[in-house]
């Protein structure tokens, strides 16, 4: 029925034209930021005259050591964060999973880290992992109680390349952990409880349960948030610029180069680098996936 | 209040054919339903008349008016929805006011006729109630007050007493009639209920696949249906279908059917004789078989058959009887309740010979009612 | 749980569910331990922050609210929560003025390659946002934007607009086609049916919308800064990110966390729905 009215208000111009301003709207900053990065990219400014179209700028960037190590850093980043990220999620959502008493609570109280702003967790963990009196040295030295003491000094953390960026990493897969959980949660919440019994009743144990069944019923959803979180790791920003200033990613390296150096063309031509890794990874995950489906449905 | 005249109408949804050169015509005042099972076309028909489906071919004239271009929110009419759709935001009285703000009716007239309406609905007293806060009765009762107050030339009802339970939808009916003698509103009501046809309406319009089966005053549609659909379709139990040929043995006229000869109508003898060797569908309702022991006498025209009982159903005051004839062939007579007939039994029954239709098996037309 | 398996094995049930409570307990923990912490350094004195050695107390010794008090009563402060509070909601207001009617026509409209169009509305927050930030940022140098409350309310409404018009869409899709046809049959053209019958009944969605979009510029960081710089006008976010370069008191930064969370804490609890409903189907980041 509602297909038959549908129909009535078939497509008509005259009738669409709400539609426009925000159309208008989005799509003509799509074309700014397109134009704009593609155009600052290609572009060289030497003594005041500017030169386009040239790859100079981009040359310069790729041969600059510092933009080699931000690009190898961010690839280690992604490479750890994202399965960080999966893990963490898969274990809030199979704490959900279960049926308790105050699980609505739970529930909510998981979301929370979602709703405090990305900068903002990176306050709080400047603050935790202060060098040397922040509560994370204090803890680790062994001078709570409660706590076994694993470190004989104080660390550094934001004095250091590894903890600096270990921290950073913290911060985004804490402050973004309810996604992945929510993600995972709806794929678990999809698996036909079911299935679970008609696998006891033919004897599966736990973990042939787990590895037969639950698994390979998640990987669309795990997927899915290997996916996004990848895309995530490499855009990220907040994190690192507040905790790892000394140590860039591409994403703080971008705005080092626009706000320290003044080099547009410079941060634009990384930020053109960096849209280039998302597609990649994307084309690349997602051509993995594919081989791996097809792998699996031929044996 | 207007006439409605449809003209050969037709319809097309993807690939279907719903609406198929459809004709109808409802005098000024007169309360007709469209009757037909679901997917035959009859809501469409409606929504065509509302002006909220397009129409491919034919007109759809009210009040001699030629509709099909015309805008709905310019056709004087009104509907009610299966659904009721009253406006989930608005109160009772609001959802009533609603369509004579539109028509930015005075605030003196929209007064007056919300009074009257929830007088007429016996609706006072939950005026500021929202359509959440009522019954499904008093909602189909605000969904009807609501279409009244605008005075519209037809009223359109789709469905709407399908959401009610039994004992509901008995005073609703009885409501609905009453309703329509004191407006005089033309009423075109669609149904899959053949007790709400037969109870409300002047004239039943029956539908089947998007054509029209037959057009008649519900008597005419019971007694003398026009085709082997409307005969099937109207009636409960449903009526029984025999196959068979016309033959005439010396003074008698009748068909020869798997469960045997079974005699027409001495009255009509002579167009019976007329069909002699054609083959024909025998239609008889289960109300026009009886039981031969309970029966008084047998008449002239009542053929006697011999049947095995094998279930039976009870229905209430009376209890519905499913047996077989001699090959097999299902047979369902009704009987009092204070009879006792168990299972595997063989009984005699009385076949009422004024009663048979018979049917083209080819066109399904009734080619000999009475 | 079988009861085969529980007759046969109690021992093994005790543990399996000491694992269970522990695993809830630390997923808890650390969930919950990290806001206690901000919550906790915001209400410390002074004495629970330079201990002088001593490690730092897990509640403080004299728990107290100077920080917001003294926070309140400083007028540049006072000025930088007024510039956000604005810019929020002036994005708000461009952001359903732009977004309310695009999402009327996409949820009640069939348009002709609608996936297609979606996906051309919200192409352009593909890309990261310290990615758009640059040639977003040149192109309000260009056009003299740069350091106007203007530029970073058009920014933040270009975040924005794409969830507004995903929420409301999905809002106006909602509401049943018979509520607008008996409207329609009653004699209400497109606007009436659009005023009196839609938008009141797609109000708790368009809310829900208006306030994400408020809580999105609220806690907004990039644009703000990259548009803003640190200069005359600050937001909330800045005036963090302007204290943290000058290692200020723990407490004073926690409470100004704080001040800049609660908000966004309490209303995403309120719309957890559309939060959730959002990510499930991929739509938010």
């Amino acid at each position: 029925m509602s297909e038959a009215w549908q129909k009535v208000k078939r497509f008509k111009i005259h009738e669409v034209w709400p539609l426009l301003p925000a159309a208008v709207y989005l799509v003509g900053f799509l074309v700014i930021v397109g134009a704009y990065l593609v155009g600052l990219s290609l572009s060289f400014e030497k003594n005041g005259v500017t030169v386009f179209p040239t790859l100079r700028t981009v040359a310069a960037v790729v041969s600059n050591t510092e933009f080699r190590h931000a690009l190898l850093d961010t690839a280690l980043f992604v490479i750890v964060g994202t399965p960080l990220e999966l893990a963490v999620g898969l274990f809030l959502a199979l704490v959900l999973y279960q049926q308790f008493r105050f699980r609505n609570f739970v529930r909510s109280l998981f979301l929370v880290p979602l709703a405090v702003p990305a900068l903002v967790t990176a306050t709080l963990l400047f603050i935790l992992f202060d060098y040397p009196g922040g509560h994370v040295n204090f803890l680790l030295t062994g001078k709570y109680a409660f706590f076994p003491a694993i470190l004989h000094a104080p660390v550094n953390w934001r004095g250091s390349e590894v903890f600096a960026l270990g921290i950073s990493m913290i911060g985004k897969v804490w402050r973004d952990m309810p996604i992945s959980m929510l993600i995972l949660l709806s794929g678990l919440n999809a698996i036909d409880p079911e299935l679970f019994d008609a696998a006891r009743t033919m004897g599966a144990g736990l973990r042939t349960r787990i590895w037969r069944v639950v698994l390979p019923l998640m990987i669309p959803s795990m997927s899915a948030v290997i996916l996004l979180r990848s895309i995530e790791m490499w855009k990220e920003f907040i994190f690192p610029f507040i905790l790892a200033g000394k140590y860039p990613l591409l994403g703080t390296l971008i705005e080092s180069m626009y706000n320290d150096w003044g080099n547009s063309n410079g941060a634009s031509a990384v930020a053109a680098i960096l849209v280039l890794c998302i597609v990649v990874t994307t084309l690349l995950f997602l051509s993995i996936m594919e081989f791996l489906r097809r792998k699996l449905v031929r044996t | 209040m207007a006439d409605v005249v449809l003209k050969n109408v037709s319809k097309r949804m993807g690939s279907s054919q719903v609406i198929d050169g459809f004709s109808l015509d409802v005098a000024n005042g007169e309360f007709v339903t469209l009757l037909g099972p679901s997917g035959c076309g009859k809501t469409t028909l409606l929504r065509m008349i509302a002006g909220l489906e397009t129409v491919d071919k034919g007109d759809v004239l009210v009040g001699g008016k030629r509709y099909n271009n015309l805008p709905v929110q310019q056709r004087n009419l009104a509907m009610v929805f299966q659904s009721y759709a009253l406006f989930p935001h608005m109160t009772v009285a609001q959802n009533i006011r609603f369509g004579l703000s539109i028509h930015k009716a005075p605030a003196e007239t929209i007064r007056r006729k919300l009074a009257w309406s929830l007088d007429m609905f016996g609706l006072s007293g939950l005026e500021d109630r929202l359509p959440r806060q009522i019954s499904g009765g008093q909602r189909q009762r605000v969904a009807l007050a609501r279409a009244l107050v605008l005075d519209p030339d037809v009223l359109l009802l789709d469905e709407p007493l399908s959401n009610l339970d039994a004992a509901l939808r008995d005073t609703a009916m009885e409501e609905l009639k009453r309703i329509h003698h004191q407006v005089g509103t033309t009423i075109i009501y669609v149904t899959h209920n053949q007790v709400e046809a037969m109870t409300m309406s002047q004239r039943i319009a029956v539908l089947s696949a998007g054509r029209l089966e037959q057009y008649d005053t519900p008597r005419a549609v019971y007694d003398s249906p026009a085709t082997r659909f409307a005969a099937s379709f109207i009636g409960s139990p449903a009526m029984n279908f025999l196959n068979g040929a016309v033959e005439v043995h010396g003074e008698d006229a009748g068909v020869m059917t798997p469960v045997g000869f079974v005699k027409l109508d001495k009255e009509r003898f002579t167009s019976a004789k007329a069909m002699a060797g054609r083959s024909v569908t025998v239609g008889i309702r289960p109300q026009n078989i009886a039981y031969a022991e309970h029966h008084e006498s047998k008449r002239y025209s009542d053929t006697t058959l011999s049947v095995s009982v094998e279930l039976v159903e009870t229905l209430g005051d009376r209890s519905l009887v499913v047996s077989r004839g001699e090959n097999g062939t299902a047979l369902r007579f009704l009987i009092t309740r204070d009879i006792d007939i168990e299972p595997q039994e063989m009984v005699e029954v009385f076949l009422d010979g004024r009663r048979v239709h018979l049917f083209d098996p080819q066109t399904n037309a009734n080619v000999f009612s009475f | 749980m079988s009861t085969i398996a529980r007759v046969k094995s109690l021992p093994v049930e005790g543990l399996k569910k000491a694992l269970w409570v522990a695993s809830i307990a630390a997923a808890v923990l650390l969930v919950a331990g990290p806001v206690y912490m901000l919550f906790k350094y915001s209400i410390s004195d002074s004495t629970s922050i330079n201990t002088g050695g001593a490690p730092i107390p897990l509640w403080p010794y004299h728990p107290t609210f100077r920080c917001f008090t003294y926070l309140f009563s400083d007028s540049q402060f006072f000025g930088v929560i007024t510039n956000s509070f604005v810019i929020a909601a002036c994005t708000v207001g461009m952001s359903m003025l732009l977004g309310v009617p695009a999402a009327y026509v996409l949820g009640r409209f069939r348009v002709p390659g609608r996936r297609l169009l979606l996906l051309g509305l919200i192409s352009v927050r593909l890309f990261p946002d310290i990615a758009s930030v640059i040639p977003i940022t040149e192109f309000f140098i260009r056009f003299k934007l740069q350091n106007t409350y203007t530029g970073v309310i058009l920014a933040h409404t270009l975040l924005a607009l794409p969830y507004v018009i995903f929420i409301g869409m999905s809002a106006f899709e909602a509401i049943p086609d018979d509520l607008e046809q008996q409207a329609r049959v009653m004699g209400a053209n497109g606007f009436s049916v659009f005023f009196r019958i839609l938008l009141p009944l797609s109000i708790p969605g368009l809310v829900a919308a208006a306030i994400y979009t408020f809580l999105l510029s609220w806690d907004e960081f990039i644009f703000a800064y990259f548009i803003l710089g640190l200069g005359k006008i600050s937001t909330l976010t800045l005036f963090l990110k302007q204290k943290l370069a000058f290692s200020p008191p723990q407490n004073l930064l926690a409470a100004i966390s704080v001040l800049l969370s609660l908000p966004v804490i309490v209303f995403s609890l309120m719309l957890q729905k559309y939060m959730t409903a959002g990510i499930t189907t991929g739509s938010v980041k």
